[in-house]
């Protein structure tokens, strides 16, 4: 597919405004992190109340997940349907214009969350007239993406492209039920339609699509075969059938009746159907091939963001259960939980995508591959230390808090205990931070300066 | 392999919408029917602000600093919540929009904070956090002007169960 400039131009077009907003979204968060040690950080007069935590807190977290996350993933998105159904994306100029409409609408979310304009909805922060905004250009890339897929040349559906079906089908619907106007609807059936939103739009478009690229890389990294079509297929069924039904388990034992707490909670535990089957698939395609992972670092990331995702729902329906959640819950373990599927499992899933596709459009091979290494590094190691510090944080704070430190000095004592872990947080964070500086120079170069690939590649061994 | 049925776009378009479809029900719909959710109780009608009372624009004031995402406004039935009130249920919140139920308690809750400190205590603490608790990691708020201070201070003065707030 590499002929085909207007796929590659839009293609390129998400990927590098991703980049931005990657470095960007970051790097109000490692602010963040550091306001949790020096709560006076960035605090300059007139201009303080900009920068406090409680506004730009919805800056790294809209930036990272619609700013990085999403369009990362319509750029790749852009760029896995093409492949897979051998026909050139439809309507390409429109493409770019959908990119740069939400490159605006970043800039605009910047500015009204700065202002301190908020709905204070977690994950939908933005105001109605941003919310149909966002719902436009869902819009415009269903149209591109749907047109894409039934002009296709190839007749077979591969897997990833019912995945990416399947998540464009559910994102407008989900964000549309999330933020109706809190003016209709308010109290605990809003926060319940809330959270219904923010657990789908992890489970019903990161998590889907992230899968999605995992069976579109799988065979191509590993150069095998996918291991068992069934699995992907009961995968794709049983995550449809049961991600709808967690958005409760955010208020559990909360406000909210027990049986809706039980309708939320046993849908969780049962998602480690549809986790395992893409397990099984990775390690069943990966048979024969482990000793590829060592040279091919888009294929470290791959793995590595899979197992991730593995932790990721193991402990999520473990952290959901009645027990586990009066002590873990409203603690920086939840912190920690979030990060996973969004940083650890599918930012890296994409980072490997991106390593993947960028040489495949350019004809340039990746800039330096020991800067590569130094990404995946910085970015794992920097991802552990974040989570395990503050996993450990939040255990001691929610035991702490069982034992009556709740408010006052007391919780103050508290956080001051847990003064070490968001030291490591920030430094975690600080690493992770400069891991995407030198993954976003290192594609730059690539793109610029990158050798280009020879015509026959050297055989590998088999 | 393929099979006919996996050439169509129309069974995952299908199967998706209505899988989706059952869990909106399911979990968004249902709930709006549950006892719970259809009357407030005296909490509610006390956190029921009127247009442009203080009381009303120090909630904005909340919302437009983030408090919410630091501070949660739920007590739970658990060891952790023990001290901070009375078990909130969902009558209590019948009036609030946007809800501020929050998710994370970076500081502690506020479900009934208005009957844990005093005006005046609330003011230095706003000021200065580290005043009244040294090594609190909370923002100072200095930036506000006076009346928004005041707006601000009187909204969480409110926060207190209901039947606290007749005496005072």
């Amino acid at each position: 597919m590499a002929a085909d400039t207007g796929t590659i131009r839009a293609v390129k077009y998400f990927y590098y405004s991703s980049f931005i907003w990657l470095l960007i979204g970051m790097l109000v968060g490692l602010i963040v992190a550091i306001k949790y040690i020096a709560p006076d950080f960035l605090v300059w007069g007139p201009l303080g109340k900009f920068l406090s935590y409680g506004r730009i807190r919805p800056i790294h977290t809209n930036g990272v997940l619609f700013g990085w996350l999403s369009m990362a993933y319509v750029g790749g998105i852009f760029y896995v349907l093409p492949s897979l159904t051998r026909t050139p994306l439809s309507n390409p100029r429109l493409a770019v214009a959908t990119g740069v409409l939400w490159n605006i609408f970043m800039v605009l979310a910047v500015v009204v969350l700065l202002l301190g304009y908020t709905t204070s909805i977690e994950y939908a922060e933005l105001p109605l007239f941003m919310d149909v905004y966002v719902v436009i250009l869902v819009a415009l890339v269903i149209f591109i993406s749907f047109r894409t897929i039934v002009n296709r040349n190839e007749k077979k559906l591969y897997v990833s492209i019912w995945y990416i079906m399947g998540s464009l089908l559910w994102l407008p619907l989900l964000y549309i039920v999330g933020n109706l106007p809190y003016r209709w609807i308010g109290g605990v059936p809003q926060a319940n339609m809330a959270w219904f939103y923010g657990h789908n739009v992890i489970g019903l478009w990161f998590t889907t699509v992230g899968v999605g690229f995992i069976y579109f890389l799988l065979p191509k990294l590993t150069k095998n075969p996918l291991y068992s079509h069934k699995l992907s297929l009961i995968g794709f069924w049983t995550i449809a059938t049961f991600y709808v039904w967690n958005g409760p388990h955010h208020l559990q034992n909360g406000p909210i009746p027990l049986w809706l707490m039980k309708a939320g909670v046993i849908p969780s535990v049962l998602l480690i159907i549809p986790v395992w089957t893409v397990l099984a698939n990775v390690f069943g395609t990966m048979k024969g091939k482990w000793h590829v992972v060592a040279d091919s670092i888009p294929l470290k990331f791959m793995i590595v963001g899979a197992i991730f995702y593995l932790i990721t729902c193991l402990q999520g329906p473990f952290q959901s259960l009645m027990g586990p959640s009066a002590i873990l819950k409203f603690t920086n373990w939840v912190i920690g939980h979030a990060h996973m599927p969004l940083f650890g499992a599918f930012s890296f899933v994409v980072f490997a995508l991106m390593y993947y596709s960028l040489p495949k459009m350019t004809g340039k091979q990746i800039y330096s591959t020991s800067l590569m290494n130094w990404h995946f590094w910085l970015s794992t190691v920097g991802f552990l230390l974040f989570a395990f510090s503050m996993w450990v944080a939040g255990v001691l704070q929610g035991f702490a808090w069982a034992e009556g430190k709740q408010y006052g000095m007391q919780f103050v004592e508290v956080i001051l205990a847990l003064r070490p872990f968001s030291m490591i947080r920030a430094i975690g964070g600080g690493m992770m931070f400069i891991g995407q500086f030198i993954f976003v120079y290192n594609a730059i170069r690539s793109v610029r300066d990158g050798k280009p690939i020879p015509q026959q590649p050297t055989a590998l061994i088999k | 392999m393929a099979n006919n049925h996996e050439q169509s776009m129309f069974p995952f378009i299908l199967g998706s919408l209505l899988l989706f479809l059952i869990g909106v029900i399911g979990t968004v719909l249902l709930p709006f029917y549950d006892a719970s959710m259809q009357e407030p109780n005296i909490n509610a009608d006390a956190r029921n602000y009127d247009f442009n009372t203080a009381e009303y624009r120090g909630r904005q004031i909340y919302i437009r600093e983030g408090c919410h995402t630091c501070h949660t406004q739920y007590v739970r039935p658990v060891k952790a919540d023990t001290a901070l009130g009375p078990v909130t249920v969902p009558q209590d919140y019948y009036y609030d929009k946007p809800h501020l139920l929050g998710s994370v308690r970076t500081g502690s809750d506020l479900m009934w904070v208005g009957a844990r400190w005093n005006e005046e205590w609330h003011r230095r603490h706003l000021l200065n956090p580290r005043e009244m608790l040294p090594g609190s990691i909370m923002p100072r708020y200095d930036y506000l002007s006076d009346a928004e201070l005041d707006d601000l201070i009187t909204y969480l003065m409110s926060l207190k169960p209901a039947s606290q707030a007749q005496g005072r």
